[in-house]
């Protein structure tokens, strides 16, 4: 099955691991990873941003069709994976609470959907 | 609302002396005893919780008739239930049921067309509060249902803002309680922030050691030397002495300067306007975030301009004025830019431990990269918090060894001066009161 938009086959490598919807499980996806992972995941993706976001920006972001929503969740893992590559240079901030501690109200009916 | 323009703006003092404008708060160290203490703590339940305005949530998550949310606090210890009646009036019950105190409504928040009914009995009620089903009704003595309805709470609202009070007679309005720098809040665009994101965590630490670590830039440079220290202090002011301090006679204010020529130091970068002075990110991610957050959020420069903030935001009026912390009396916690704002609630559980309900207000992204932007802003801040976090636990860890009995203050430690000093006076003037009463009794 594919994942994303035909015209971002070359991405699909990327989706099944790093497409998610949620900030709590991006977190616990960037947690598991080691840093060569995190690495390879966001220089894979960041050369395609301009490409992606003109393809993503046509839509309203509250009516995106199923795989374009997919390919929108990949650029939020890179936001989430930014402070472990730009920071800290390593998945978890150093000296800092666990983050499970610090759980996402992702019922909160505020919260921005996607 | 429109500033009132200076003459020519104020420029920051760096090292301004800000206890000489406070000379009653004093300048001696502290003791760590309000921090550690179980009688302490017992005082300020008794005393200071049980009397002041406590920030529960906004108007905009309940906007139809029949919409709800309970909160439960430990400290006051109140199940709160809000609820947005058939008549638009939002309403606020003690959520609990007058036939045998159960608690009324279980989920978090959602919306009852038009009653709660309880799980034991089912007695019922309707959204403003009224006895309207009694199962059984003829085998009761003599029941008068106008006399079982819900319990009010003394609820208000301050600029979007739900505020309860576990008093039924508080001292004060909530509008005479938000003070001076209330007034000065009033006119930023909260209500127009309507994308939310929200964590909680629990804490092992005091909760005037919890907002600390939130009501001072010292620690900048050190706390958070990996990840935001270099956007926040700028040549000439390494150490991030703040602009300005306000105090008043409950809340603080502390506002902060940044490096303008970062992308996360320039309060304009992210809304597309004046990108003039912003130096492209040397972090590749960073730079991306607000190269197209930029572009999205373009139509927002309009809405969201420097010049028409409330007077009370960058009271310095400072050239390169980031954001202001509003540290309001005894755990609300605004922390505002032009364009997003963070409310938090550092609420106590017992003396060494705190629940942190933090919320980041952002306006609505429209488009995918303006949700990128937002997504990275989001995460970089909530790592940010995670530092300090770190850190706090590991002060409550050395303040209960008690291997020390005091704390030194520096100048621009100035608000964890005046937290301590505002407590002490709660307590002791409402202590003070009720001796009064007992006295005369």
């Amino acid at each position: 099955m594919t994942m994303l938009p035909s015209q971002f086959s070359h991405l699909e490598h990327l989706a099944q691991y790093w497409s998610l919807a949620t900030e709590t499980e991006r977190n616990a996806k960037r947690m598991a990873s080691s840093m060569e992972e995190i690495h390879a995941f966001a220089d894979t993706l960041l050369p395609h941003l301009e490409t992606i976001f003109s393809y993503l920006d046509e839509f309203d972001l509250s009516a995106m069709p199923e795989d374009a929503l997919r390919l929108l969740y990949l650029t939020l893992s890179l936001a989430e994976v930014a402070p472990a590559i730009e920071s800290y240079n390593q998945p978890a901030v150093i000296d800092g609470m666990d983050s499970r501690r610090y759980q996402a109200q992702e019922e909160f009916v505020l919260q921005p959907r996607p | 609302m429109e500033r009132n323009k200076k003459e020519s703006p104020a420029q920051p003092e760096w090292n301004k002396r800000w206890s000489e404008s406070y000379p009653d708060l004093g300048t001696e160290p502290l003791s760590i005893e309000p921090y550690i203490s179980d009688e302490y703590f017992e005082d300020e339940k008794e005393h200071v919780f049980s009397n002041v305005w406590i920030h529960v949530g906004r108007v905009e998550e309940i906007p139809a008739p029949g919409d709800f949310f309970v909160r439960d606090l430990d400290v006051p210890n109140v199940s709160v239930l809000i609820v947005r009646g058939k008549d638009g009036v939002l309403r606020g019950f003690h959520n609990v049921c007058a036939h045998r105190c159960n608690k009324l409504v279980n989920k978090p928040h959602g919306n009852n067309a038009g009653r709660f009914s309880c799980k034991f009995h089912g007695w019922t009620y309707s959204l403003d509060g009224r006895l309207i089903g009694l199962p059984d009704r003829e085998q009761f003595h003599g029941i008068v249902d106008s006399e079982y309805g819900l319990t009010p709470i003394s609820m208000d609202i301050w600029e979007g803002f739900i505020f309860i009070n576990a008093s039924p007679e508080p001292k004060e309005t909530l509008q005479e309680f938000m003070g001076k720098i209330g007034e000065g809040l009033v006119g930023y665009p909260f209500g127009e922030m309507e994308c939310c994101f929200a964590w909680r965590a629990e804490v092992n630490c005091n909760w005037k050691l919890a907002i600390d670590g939130f009501q001072e830039a010292y620690h900048v440079a050190f706390t958070h030397n990996l990840s935001v220290s270099d956007k926040l202090s700028s040549a000439g002011n390494r150490l991030n002495h703040p602009l300005a301090v306000v105090l008043d006679k409950y809340h603080r204010k502390l506002s902060l300067g940044a490096n303008r020529s970062t992308v996360y130091g320039n309060p304009l970068a992210a809304i597309g306007a004046d990108q003039s002075t912003v130096v492209k990110a040397k972090k590749p991610i960073e730079e991306a975030a607000f190269r197209f957050g930029s572009a999205s959020l373009k139509n927002m420069a309009e809405k969201f301009k420097l010049d028409s903030l409330p007077a009370g935001m960058n009271p310095a009026n400072a050239d390169n004025w980031l954001f202001d912390i509003n540290a309001m009396f005894p755990e609300f916690y605004l922390s505002m830019r032009p364009n997003y704002y963070h409310a938090y609630n550092f609420r106590p559980v017992s003396a060494n431990k705190t629940i942190f309900e933090a919320r980041s207000y952002f306006p609505k992204a429209t488009k995918a990269s303006g949700r990128f932007y937002q997504e990275y802003m989001k995460c970089v801040l909530r790592d940010v918090v995670l530092e300090d976090w770190g850190m706090a636990e590991q002060v409550q860890r050395g303040l209960s060894t008690r291997a020390k009995t005091h704390m030194v203050l520096q100048e621009h430690e100035i608000c964890v001066r005046h937290l301590n000093k505002v407590t002490d006076r709660y307590i002791q003037s409402n202590r003070g009161s009720l001796n009064q009463t007992k006295e005369n009794a």
